[in-house]
């Protein structure tokens, strides 16, 4: 298949039918294997938060796993149907690259929010009365 | 290294099938609209780009001359003012409102739409098609869109300041809960949403233009023109589109996010707030949110501001040094260090609005390790110049002046990263003077130099040496004398933004030197017009170009014809077969990069 | 003409006169174009997280999100959520389909599979029309200023803060206004008509409502934040998607009248295909970010 239009394309790869569609399926199903298993661990957390002493250990491994489990999504979604995982090497760089700036985008970000939060329950009793949850397997 | 070997299978080499860059030998019917207004010819938008930003400049500097006039002289009155002004200079004095909105729009205009869409609109357009070897950009349409989106910017801004409220007056960074709040004050009315639609258009033009920039400089490189083979402007037009295409985006949510806060009575910036008596219902927002995201922009865009004319500065020190620029893989480094450092260093800008202090100091090393880049860089260009046979053009001038400003401005910027010296510096005009020297006078010298170097490629025509000798010399000096003294002020805790200082005794000290640096000011924009009217004059007066080639440079731009058409070179592309910085080798003061490496030749690069 | 030869490994990808990535100008634009749109989000959702770190306390969305159309008061929670989003991952497989059939110069597959996925689109909006209107008007009781309320999720209310004990909640009932005690009476037991509660009296209304405090689920207000960053988000993705439907309409316009087939290539269904499974993309992070943690 040649695309006349554009002479700075050089080269091109061809992949069957029968391989092509065996892949789409199969990630298909990956990808709402995976779903299903996000949505069982999201039920689990609200279980566990309606217990009487919700553990938040285990509440934060469970968000850890989504993270995980979402990251591994958005892999196959950019990968097998944004077709990036065929593309020249040095392209999938250029994509994935840049992205890590997200690390200490993010991490700069929260850090900061969450020393905003600490300021304020130190600084300002009402925040931190009006706010804070009250534990309930306490009183009831 | 880089030995072509052309293993491939045989790329359709004589069909060139109706290649949308290959028309050159297509002459099409073109209008006087679809020629000057509407163009798609990369040259045309740059010149668009650059009129425009000149257009701008004028605006911004002349406020800022008028804001000067206040600080200099603030017991004066000038009833020319109320004139121009009514009732924002009453009695003939700039009014407090009048002054925030000065100083607002100065900011915003010179820094957006003067060194940012001016400086690479302006030559990102011109200069890589041109150096890379290119019909034109990758997408010609989105290009002529980037600038008719730039232009819509600029008339939406206009409007503002004509708004009866006044123009948007939070500072050219728009911090809220100020920004947000309508009761905070008249700038905060109108003006305001008239300044965040004008940004969030002025971003979609710097996005459309920065991933065309990219597309072209990795796409359409003629044959030979491997990335090691790139002229220095053009890489640091690539790593500028990058940093634009990266972080622009995010102003773009921060400008959403307050627009929400201003219209739909979202708290995403606002919390625990008491306007004249009133206690507002939104709680829960955070105003340092929004240093954040406006900052993850900020930082990078000093470096959109800088990178081009650090580009242009190494060209043009090449070529009139006759010497080939000293490291080229070492400027390359600096600039790919310089862009992903400038993404990680952003809350230096916030050290004592409440940032975490601990997260300061990580912010704090980052900060500093810019240093090295930039030094590697002032080295670099001295050590080119080094003994080089330096013809003193005027864009030579503006390049050394560059790299002056530069080292001068960057030692300052080493006494703000510090955090702890900011404490004392921050708010003060040690701040006003660093970034003006460092970020806008040496950019304003690099676009100088660049508009002077290739103004010859862009209209046929010389400007006029005399004129710019003059421009030279009193901007250079004039810039010193104005924002040196700024430092003393700064270190004697001078704040910046405050329009009458008289009421400090220990501040009336500075009183003589105020009315200096305000005379000086004015001086320095009337040279700057005397550059304007050279500018258009020289477009139908000046002096006609005869030689293809006038400054002996060895990059593609100078073997297209002295006024080339859309499509710029009348047969095919010329190949490449060397680097661009090929001067005074084996006794010839210039090898072109189109010229085939010979086998007598010594080896260099 | 498909060279995969070994010759492909040497090709000198960066000596110029072609692309490094063997990729049109066109489709690297639109790829640098997702990225910077990514950053747009990620400062969004960046945004969300930074101010939810701020806060003490943060609604659980399980508890949020539990309304399913037709099911009535029935407690589902994720039910809905996950039914969009299998439908947008279902139109992100119909769109690889429709761009493989651009491949293979498939006309009139390229045109079943775009109708597919403008159907999901569209689907994928009436879902999320659904959920914003039932957010808005739901009817939630909420311990505010010192009496009970009943709002909606909006942006500048929350509903959703730690429940509020029984002594505190009765403590409240003696300051809230006769017609708000009407709507909680009806609230905390539908067997009360509305016009049942507006017939009985004040301290009737009062026993009714305390004896069904727990069918209320009496809550503070919550950080008001959530729903500002709820709507912003999710509308700024649902903008996307909807300009997303806006281009494959389009191109299955252009496709019907054979633009691409004279062409000779189906690329422009490449890049929407592209932006469209960028969507998708985007709603795997705020499905996670609004939905499960």
């Amino acid at each position: 298949m040649i695309h006349p239009a554009f002479e700075e394309v050089t080269e091109h790869h061809h992949v069957d039918d029968a391989t092509f569609k065996k892949r789409v399926r199969n990630t298909t199903i990956l990808l709402s294997v995976i779903t299903v298993v996000e949505l069982a661990i999201g039920l689990a957390i609200y279980n566990i938060h309606k217990g009487e002493n919700p553990s938040e250990l285990l509440v934060l491994m469970f968000k850890g796993m989504v993270c995980i489990l979402t990251l591994a999504k958005a892999y196959y979604i950019v990968s097998v149907f944004m077709h990036l995982g065929d593309e020249v090497r040095n392209m999938i760089m250029t994509i994935v690259v840049p992205l890590l700036l997200f690390v200490w985008f993010i991490g700069a970000f929260i850090w900061d929010g969450s020393s905003y939060k600490n300021l304020r329950n130190k600084y300002d009793r009402h925040f931190k009365e009006s706010t804070m949850p009250v534990k309930h397997g306490a009183h009831k | 290294m880089s030995e072509v070997v052309k293993t491939s299978a045989p790329v359709s080499e004589g069909a060139h099938i109706a290649h949308p860059h290959e028309q050159a030998h297509e002459h099409h019917h073109e209008t006087f609209v679809s020629k000057y207004i509407f163009s798609m010819d990369h040259k045309t938008i740059g010149k668009q780009f650059l009129i425009t930003g000149i257009v701008w400049a004028i605006i911004g500097g002349l406020f800022s001359v008028l804001f000067r006039l206040q600080l200099g002289y603030p017991e004066e009155s000038f009833p020319i003012l109320e004139t121009f002004f009514g009732e924002w200079a009453k009695g003939g004095q700039i009014q407090p409102e009048f002054y925030y909105g000065l100083v607002t729009i100065h900011g915003t205009v010179l820094v957006f739409f003067v060194l940012t869409a001016g400086l690479s609109g302006t030559f990102a357009n011109l200069l890589i098609p041109l150096q890379v070897g290119a019909r034109d950009m990758a997408s010609p349409f989105l290009n002529m869109l980037s600038y008719w989106f730039f232009f819509l910017a600029g008339v939406v801004m206009l409007s503002s300041i004509f708004v009866h409220t006044g123009p948007a007056s939070g500072g050219w960074t728009m911090y809220p809960p100020l920004s947000a709040l309508r009761q905070a004050g008249d700038g905060q009315k109108l003006g305001a949403d008239l300044w965040l639609i004008s940004m969030s258009l002025f971003i979609i033009s710097s996005l459309l233009g920065g991933l065309n920039y990219i597309a072209t400089i990795l796409n359409m490189r003629t044959k030979g023109m491997s990335m090691t083979r790139l002229p220095l402007p053009i890489w640091a037009m690539f790593f500028t589109a990058v940093l634009g295409v990266l972080s622009f985006p995010v102003l773009l949510s921060g400008a959403i996010l307050l627009l929400c806060d201003r219209n739909l009575g979202t708290s995403f910036y606002l919390s625990d707030i008491v306007v004249n008596g009133e206690i507002l219902p939104n709680e829960g927002g955070s105003a340092i949110l929004y240093q954040h995201l406006f900052w993850f922009l900020g930082h990078p865009e000093v470096y959109i501001i800088l990178l081009p004319a650090m580009g242009m500065v190494s060209e043009i020190l090449s070529v009139n040094s006759r010497k080939p620029i000293f490291g080229y893989m070492a400027m390359l480094g600096s600039l790919f260090a310089i862009c992903i450092l400038a993404f990680l260093v952003w809350a230096h800008h916030m050290f004592v609005t409440g940032l975490n202090p601990f997260l300061g100091s990580v912010f704090v090393l980052l900060t500093l390790l810019i240093a090295v880049p930039s030094a590697i860089k002032v080295f670099n260009w001295i050590t080119t110049i080094w003994r080089g046979n330096i013809r003193f053009t005027p864009a030579t001038l503006f390049a050394i002046g560059f790299v002056s400003l530069f080292i001068s401005g960057g030692l300052t910027g080493i006494f703000l990263g510090n955090s702890t010296i900011d404490i004392h510096l921050h708010d003060t005009m040690f701040v006003v003077a660093h970034f003006h020297i460092v970020m806008g006078v040496a950019s304003f010298f690099g676009m100088f130099a660049g508009v002077y170097h290739w103004f010859p490629k862009m209209f046929g025509r010389y400007l006029n040496n005399t004129m710019a000798y003059m421009h030279f010399w009193v901007t250079m000096i004039g810039s010193y004398l104005i924002f040196w003294p700024m430092h003393y002020q700064g270190l004697a805790g001078v704040p910046r933004r405050y329009l009458d200082k008289r009421g400090w005794v220990s501040f009336n000290d500075f009183a003589d030197l105020d009315k200096m640096i305000t005379v000086v000011s004015i001086v320095v924009f009337a040279a700057q017009l005397l550059f304007v009217f050279n500018f258009f004059y020289s477009i139908f007066k000046g002096r006609k170009v005869r030689t293809a080639n006038p400054w002996g440079a060895n990059t593609l731009e100078w073997t297209t014809p002295i006024r080339p058409g859309h499509g710029n070179w009348e047969g095919d592309i010329p190949e490449v077969h060397r680097w661009p910085y090929d001067y005074g080798k084996d006794g010839r003061e210039f090898i072109p990069q189109t010229e085939p490496v010979s086998a007598q030749e010594t080896k260099s690069h | 003409m498909s060279t995969t030869t070994a010759s492909v490994q040497q090709t000198k990808w960066w000596t110029g006169g072609k692309s490094p990535f063997n990729l049109e100008y066109g489709k690297l634009m639109m790829w640098y174009f997702l990225m910077s749109d990514a950053f747009t989000f990620g400062a969004f959702l960046i945004s969300y997280g930074t101010i939810r770190f701020s806060q003490n306390f943060w609604p659980d969305p399980n508890v949020v999100f539990n309304a399913f159309p037709g099911a009535g008061h029935a407690n589902l929670p994720l039910a809905f959520v996950s039914v969009m989003t299998f439908i947008l991952i279902i139109s992100s497989v119909t769109m690889v389909l429709a761009v493989h059939a651009g491949h293979n110069n498939d006309k009139k597959s390229v045109i079943k599979w775009l109708i597919w996925t403008i159907i999901g689109g569209a689907a994928f909006l009436g879902c999320q029309a659904w959920e914003w209107h039932h957010l808005i008007t739901g009817e939630h009781a909420v311990l505010m200023d010192g009496r009970l309320d009943i709002v909606g999720q909006t942006t500048s209310v929350n509903p959703w803060g730690d429940l509020v004990t029984n002594e505190a909640a009765i403590a409240a009932l003696a300051k809230t206004p006769h017609e708000t005690l009407v709507s909680l009476a009806h609230l905390s037991d539908h067997n009360i008509t509305h016009e049942a509660a507006m017939n009985m009296n004040h301290d009737d209304l009062m026993k009714t409502v305390s004896a069904n405090l727990d069918a209320l689920h009496i809550r503070k207000n919550g950080p008001v934040a959530f729903g500002g960053y709820f709507y912003g988000i999710t509308g700024f993705h649902g903008f996307h998607v909807f300009s997303g439907v806006i281009i494959n309409i389009i191109m299955l316009i252009m496709t019907q009248k054979d633009v691409f087939a004279k062409r000779g290539h189906y690329l422009m269904i490449e890049k929407a295909g592209l932006y469209w499974h960028f969507v998708d993309l985007v709603w795997v992070f705020v499905f996670l970010c609004f939905y499960l943690i």
